[in-house]
């Protein structure tokens, strides 16, 4: 007999208790004995009943969801909440129909036609409106909550009575059978079995204290208790259903194994800020199951109203009584106690602060920038005047504008702690699915940056953690074979350097390997020779679009998809990304953002007659170019600064701008990341804020210009782009450097 | 020798889907119409699990309990029994004659059989 065959049974049996429904429902009128209409209800209810209970069994969900609303009411009726009237009898009719049609339909394999599924909703709505109906001679029954079981043995006892060497990695379950098991067709044995099957009964300890003389002794009576260590891979939630039939009449604690306590931890601490209690916390991490947090919760009511007379009136704070109660060691409370009392200070902070719809900071910001290029027009015109009174007004006007503008951009920062304290649980979860142990450290939490760029952050950042601890970190035993502890470890950090912000992602695994990168870059066509490139010039390569040496593709990461976006995201928010590793020793992967999008300090120069911006912080010094260079050959070119050589590039040539340069010449150094190169201007015309204006789109993709600003005069200043002019300025170096190689 | 199970219940559709998974796990099955018919066909044999439907016509499964558990043969057999989510006045009823297994109707095959193997395994 197949199931095939039990479904034309199910048809069969349904068209059959359809027909007998609607026989009940129109006879029932006519019936005048209490217990003949007793009857008939009941029939009428068992119809909808069975075809419901077979229709699940078979999944027929949609036969389930209309029935269970019509034994709803049924039920309702049958238990005389409900008066079965005309109108009612006539409902049910039309509802019969109904069942009959979706059974027909799944018979025929026919599709449920919308007027049809109109006709059905129509029909659920007025059955509901039944349900909603104030309810006459409802008994409110109070749920009982499962009384809480301190444990009555001490579920560590069998590894201190000395029963034999017990390992870290065994749940501990000390159940104690209540009297009634046996009668109850309860057999403890075949719990056990059940426990057998999802995974290993290492050792049991067995009880008899509760056992009486034996005058006094029932048979038929459960005394046993017992202590179990087992060892399974199973959740906590997991194993008590084994304990589901019995857990009403039995006493039971089930205690994680200690090795598990780190996971839990983790996991409390990845948990998202919300407003979550210590229970939620614990149940959500797996340690406390939803059962215990009840009964836990039920007790402490109780406690409260003063039942329990001892303690009348004081409240025990709860992560105190689920460890009293062994269900969960105190480490783990501990760690949620933590990230509570982190949540309260969030919480604090957050009511200190106001939310602002981020479009009026916005507009706020852009005043703020007009107000600042405002105020670099009265300076001039007041340097202009040569009034003393009107010079220091100005001044005092434009430290107030700087402060204005300073206090202005802070509104938009905020610390990057929050993101990166995210990733406690993303590592969790990845270290978990691929087996290895890791451990995050964070620091740098209270660094803060543009709340864009916080935004705009997560996504490459998760990709590059999820990076390390698939590629980066290795499998034990090769850790193991390194020398290296197990555990592979994870560092996040954020610092300012030099007006930027550095995020770093540093792992101590298995570092690049240059040899495997130049290899697939030589076999996808990335680069033609290998020769003369630095190291830093290789790690660069897998950032390249399609590139990955993961030998095989995991569901982490691995699909050469990625790293090119990592870096295009990066490059979008003006930052760069770079990598430092050493084979067998560890990568670290810093990204470099700049501090605001809107308002930064610049430097004015001038070349001819236009005006150009230099971002100050990337400025290290200005020096005069020195006179063997003043008419040296166009291009990039070289000089010694106090005897180091520099490369620079004169923005004359780079911008093509015509006329000749003057007869004195200086350079302004710049430095960016680990990079310095001069770049020679005719002019320096000093210090200067700049309201970073964006280029219109058909500037967008000029090499070199980042921006635009509106000097006080009204003129127009170029921003310089100055890590893509520092690119440019090594690269024509590596150029030719290389180009001489080829003559020699 | 494999276990015996007695399932009982007024839908033949669902007699033959639980029969089907439990003979399919491993377990010999009788199956009952109803609370009466169930009793008369239990008749000293072993039988080690009974799974038995509340509303049942002619004599429902509280009653069908309470007569189980006064043959001496069949007082320890375990039962679980078939409710559905409203129904937690049988359920009190069915605590008292001493059933603690509960199944919430409609089910699914594999959840009946988790349910089974938690109280005797094939």
């Amino acid at each position: 007999m197949g199931m095939e065959e039990a479904l034309q049974t199910f048809f069969v049996e349904s068209h059959e208790l359809l027909q007998e429904m609607e026989d009940r429902l129109l006879a029932i009128q006519g019936l005048v004995v209490d217990e003949d209409r007793i009857e008939a209800i009941n029939a009428i209810f068992r119809a909808a009943h069975t075809i419901k209970g077979s229709a699940g069994l078979f999944g027929l969900d949609g036969i389930v969801e209309f029935t269970h609303v019509l034994e709803s009411v049924l039920d309702k009726v049958r238990s005389s909440q409900l008066v079965m009237d005309a109108d009612m009898i006539s409902l049910f009719l039309k509802c019969k129909d109904h069942v009959s049609l979706l059974v027909g339909l799944e018979e025929s394999g026919g599709v449920l036609q919308g007027s049809d599924q109109a006709t059905g909703q129509a029909l659920v709505a007025q059955l509901s409106a039944y349900l909603q109906a104030p309810q006459t001679n409802t008994v409110h029954e109070e749920k009982t909550h499962p009384a809480i079981t301190y444990p009555h043995l001490d579920p560590l006892a069998l590894e201190s009575a000395g029963g034999g060497v017990v390992d870290n990695d065994n749940w501990h379950i000390s159940i104690e059978f209540g009297p009634d098991v046996l009668r109850n067709g309860m057999d403890p044995l075949s719990i056990f079995r059940y426990l057998g099957t999802m995974g290993t009964i290492v050792q049991v300890g067995t009880f008899f204290d509760r056992l009486p003389g034996l005058s006094e002794m029932d048979p038929e009576t459960c005394y046993m208790s017992y202590l179990i260590n087992f060892s399974s891979e199973a959740d906590k939630t997991t194993i008590e259903s084994a304990f589901e039939f019995v857990q009403e009449d039995c006493k039971i604690n089930i205690l994680p194994p200690h090795s598990r306590i780190a996971d839990f931890v983790s996991v409390i601490k990845g948990l998202p800020q919300h407003d979550l209690r210590i229970g939620e916390m614990l149940v959500q991490c797996g340690t406390l199951t939803e059962r215990e947090l009840a009964a836990v919760l039920a007790y402490q009511a109780a406690q409260e109203s003063g039942q329990n007379s001892t303690e009348a009136g004081t409240k025990q704070p709860l992560g105190e009584m689920v460890v009293q109660a062994g269900f969960v060691q105190p480490a783990v409370v501990e760690a949620a106690l933590q990230k509570q009392s982190q949540q309260k200070k969030t919480k604090a902070r957050q009511q200190q602060s106001i939310r602002v719809d981020a479009e009026k900071l916005d507009m706020l910001i852009n005043l703020i920038g007009e107000l600042v290029i405002a105020g670099a027009g009265v300076n001039i015109v007041a340097q202009r005047s040569g009034r003393a009174d009107m010079l220091e007004a100005a001044s005092t006007l434009s430290r107030l504008v700087e402060e204005v503008r300073d206090g202005a951009l802070n509104l938009r920062m905020v610390q990057i702690g929050e993101t990166f304290n995210r990733f406690q649980r993303v590592v969790h979860d990845v270290a978990k699915d691929l087996g290895k142990e890791i451990e995050l450290l964070i620091s740098g939490g209270d660094t803060e940056l543009d709340k864009t760029v916080v935004e705009k952050i997560g996504d490459p950042l998760t990709h590059l953690v999820r990076n390390s601890i698939d590629h980066g970190i290795e499998t034990a035993d090769i850790r193991a074979a390194r020398g290296k502890p197990a555990q592979g470890k994870v560092h996040l950090n954020a610092y300012h350097d030099s007006g930027s912000i550095v995020i770093e992602v540093q792992d101590d695994g298995g570092g690049l390997n240059r040899d495997k990168i130049l290899a697939k870059a030589l076999e996808k066509g990335l680069v033609e020779s290998v020769h003369e490139m630095s190291d830093s010039d290789v790690f660069q390569l897998i950032f390249e679009a399609g590139f990955s040496t993961a030998d095989t593709v995991s569901n982490i990461s691995g699909r050469g998809v990625g790293m090119d976006v990592v870096r295009r995201n990066i490059e979008a928010l003006r930052g760069n990304i770079e990598i430092q590793s050493k084979y067998t020793v560890g990568t670290t992967i810093r990204i470099r953002l700049p501090l605001t999008l809107a308002i930064i300090d610049g430097f004015l120069v001038r070349v001819g007659q236009s005006h150009y911006v230099i971002p100050l912080d990337m400025v290290i010094e200005c020096v005069d170019l020195p006179e063997e260079n003043l008419n040296s050959s166009k291009g990039s070119n070289y000089f010694s600064l106090r005897g180091e050589v520099l490369p620079y590039m004169r923005l004359r040539d780079t911008f093509e701008i015509d006329g000749e340069s003057g007869r004195r010449e200086s350079v302004v150094i710049v430095k960016y990341g680990n990079t310095r190169a001069g770049l020679v201007v005719d002019t320096l015309l000093g210090e200067f804020q700049t309201v970073i204006k964006p280029l219109g789109k058909l500037f967008e993709r000029i090499k070199g210009i980042g921006g635009s600003t509106i000097l006080g005069t009204g003129e127009v200043a170029l921003i310089l782009d100055i890590p893509n002019l520092v690119q440019q300025v090594v690269r024509k170096d590596h150029h030719e450097s290389s180009r001489l190689q080829v003559r020699h | 020798m494999a276990k015996t199970i007695m399932i009982v219940d007024d839908s033949a559709s669902l007699r033959q889907v639980v029969s089907i998974a439990l003979k399919s796990s491993g377990y010999d099955v009788i199956e009952g119409v109803d609370g009466k018919d169930a009793l008369s066909k239990l008749t000293g044999q072993k039988v080690h699990l009974i799974i038995s439907d509340v509303n049942m016509p002619n004599m429902d499964g509280i009653t069908f309990v309470q007569e189980l558990k006064k043959k001496p043969e069949y007082k320890f057999t375990p039962v679980i029994m078939l409710t559905t989510e409203s129904g937690e006045d049988k359920k009190s009823q069915g605590q008292a004659a001493g059933v603690k297994a509960w199944v919430v109707k409609p089910f699914k095959p594999d959840q009946m059989i988790t349910a089974v193997s938690k109280l005797i395994l094939p």
